[in-house]
């Protein structure tokens, strides 16, 4: 805890509900905090005092505007959440499945009995009465048992290989093993190693770029050993040796440890790396155009990154998994802006409609995203 | 024996069930893929046979003396201790950084060099981190450390493009007038730490590096 909770503190005995005080302290913080008793003490409690505001920067109306926020979000959690509120909507939907489901399995094999208590009750009568009747047929040679369970089969059977066949040639989940662990985990997520150190060419071209193995050696003729991170795991569960990894890469690049001046980086030999995101080759995609013009994070197409040891192909990288995304990426068309890409304002039409209120955004669909020769030509 | 085989194919069934991995590691097969496969070598695929005995590689260097469209000269000197000198004669050709060109060696700044350096320059990246971090040696401190401020902007250019001690070269993954840039980003961070400071003059900078030549 950093300091005093903002909710309710307008209520407090020292504040009572006057604003003037508030701003006050926002923009006298350092002198206040020397001369009046209240906030020394909570200096004290809290060991630090938050910043001072210039009145320019946070005008009074802004310090009322958070205030009002407080109290607004301090009265909604303070409210009793009905029954089936919020959070709980979510599950709700996925447990009726589930209860119809049971319900309706209940059903069916009531049914199966009652079928088959009324073929035995009949089978009874028909003793008592002193009818002679053939044999009836045992339940699994019955036509009307064997054509239920081939319908079910058919729908179950055809659901599964209608989604196999949808997922032919598409290889969401790929994880291939590597010739080295490599853990972008270990790399770019404890490390915090930026994505592009590595795949810089992302930013300047279509492929996203593997490293050669120079780049590697820029932080590995210093780091030979794998000491100070957590435990490293194949997905099978097989523990790795970091260390024994960085070793693999020295073998790739010439380079020994003991003896580093008399790395020779001509002699690496490249690494061959698996590649895992393919697409066909009628499909043309540029890395630059997404992360440089269209500002998409990497981990918006691969997944949390800095989370996986080994990578997997987090996306289906499927044509309609592009189309959507096209129709809901909004196009930043503030291009007034330094940061802005003046590319857009050749959109005037657009631009209008924005003026005048008929449209509230642009997505990559208005501006040609779903052209069939953006990207298969 | 009908029982043994059913009891047989049940067995055989949960086999296959429970050996299945949830771990794909094979990326599957394609049912008639047209035009799915390049008929060209792609960039990243595999390498076939007769390119990977021709020696050719998916990532390898320019030809050499060639220089990309729109890019500047190449360095001049070699990467010995006598271009180590010399590289202290060397003036940064770009003109100082308008505001975007700022923006823009900023960016590349934290993305190559923050990593070792840190954000603010102070030798203390995630990578370091206080003696936390993986690596074992200590980054320059860009702002405040005098072999830094007081080394020419060739110099300090030479060991971006070279490497020096520990510090791989940045060649490979800056082009040349991405590197002056960067040498004008700390320069101006220094300018900034020192309230505006003039730079030291050439002479002087070139003595402090030919010390520490000497030094090691």
């Amino acid at each position: 805890m950093t300091g005093p909770k903002l909710g309710g503190v307008i209520d407090k005995e020292y504040y009572a509900g006057d604003m003037k005080k508030i701003y006050n302290w926002v923009y006298n913080v350092n002198n206040l905090v020397g001369s009046d008793p209240y906030y020394a003490a909570l200096k004290k409690q809290y060991g630090s005092i938050m910043t001072q505001f210039e009145k320019n920067s946070l005008p009074e109306k802004d310090i009322d505007a958070i205030f009002s926020y407080v109290a607004q979000e301090v009265a909604n959690n303070a409210k009793p959440k009905a029954p089936g509120e919020s959070t709980e909507t979510a599950t709700s939907s996925s447990q009726n499945a589930v209860i119809f489901g049971v319900i309706s399995l209940i059903l069916a094999v009531i049914a199966l009995i009652l079928m088959q208590v009324n073929s035995n009750l009949k089978k009874m009568s028909d003793d008592a009465e002193g009818i002679m009747r053939p044999e009836p047929v045992p339940f699994y040679r019955n036509k009307v048992y064997i054509a239920m369970v081939a319908i079910v089969f058919f729908v179950v059977g055809g659901y599964y290989v209608t989604k196999g066949a949808i997922g032919l040639q598409r290889q969401t989940n790929y994880q291939p093993e590597q010739p080295i662990y490599y853990s972008h985990k270990v790399h770019a997520g404890i490390n915090q190693i930026n994505c592009l150190y590595c795949h810089g060419n992302a930013w300047e071209s279509k492929h996203a770029a593997i490293p050669s193995v120079n780049v590697c050696m820029n932080c590995h003729k210093a780091i030979n050993e794998y000491a100070k991170g957590p435990k490293l795991y194949k997905e099978n569960g097989e523990e790795v040796n970091g260390t024994a990894e960085i070793q693999k890469l020295y073998d790739y690049a010439g380079f020994d440890p003991k003896n580093a001046a008399a790395w020779d980086p001509s002699k690496a030999k490249p690494i061959e790396w698996v590649k895992i995101h393919n697409l066909p080759d009628h499909v043309y995609f540029n890395h630059s155009q997404h992360v440089r013009a269209g500002k998409v994070q990497c981990q918006t197409c691969h997944g949390e990154i800095t989370a996986m040891d080994e990578v997997k192909q987090f996306s289906e990288l499927s044509m309609g998994w592009c189309v959507n995304c096209h129709r809901q990426t909004k196009v930043d068309f503030n291009y007034d802006d330094k940061k802005g890409n003046k590319f857009y304002s050749i959109y005037e039409k657009f631009h209008n409609d924005i003026k005048s209120g008929k449209m509230d955004s642009v997505t990559v669909k208005d501006i040609g995203g779903l052209e069939c020769q953006k990207c298969h030509y | 024996m009908k029982r043994f085989l059913i009891i047989a194919g049940f067995a055989a069934a949960g086999i296959v069930m429970v050996s299945c991995n949830k771990v794909r590691r094979s990326p599957g097969s394609a049912y008639m893929p047209d035009m799915a496969y390049s008929v060209a070598y792609e960039t990243y695929a595999p390498a076939a046979e007769r390119l990977k005995q021709s020696g050719a590689q998916y990532n390898g260097q320019p030809v050499p003396g060639t220089i990309a469209r729109g890019e500047m000269a190449p360095y001049k000197y070699k990467n010995d201790s006598a271009g180590y000198v010399n590289s202290a004669g060397v003036v940064n050709p770009l003109p100082a950084l308008d505001a975007n060109q700022y923006l823009e060696a900023a960016r590349l700044y934290l993305i190559n060099c923050g990593i070792c350096h840190g954000a603010k320059l102070d030798g203390n990246g995630p990578l370091y981190n206080g003696g936390n971090g993986p690596f074992a040696a200590a980054p320059r401190n860009l702002v405040s450390d005098p072999v830094v401020t007081g080394m020419a902007d060739g110099t300090m250019f030479h060991s971006i493009t070279y490497g020096k001690n520990t510090m791989g070269s940045y060649a490979s993954q800056l082009t040349t007038s991405q590197r002056w840039m960067i040498v004008h980003y700390i320069r101006e961070k220094q300018k900034a730490a020192t309230g505006g400071a003039p730079k030291p003059a050439v002479d002087s900078a070139a003595k402090a590096v030919v010390d520490t030549v000497k030094k090691g």
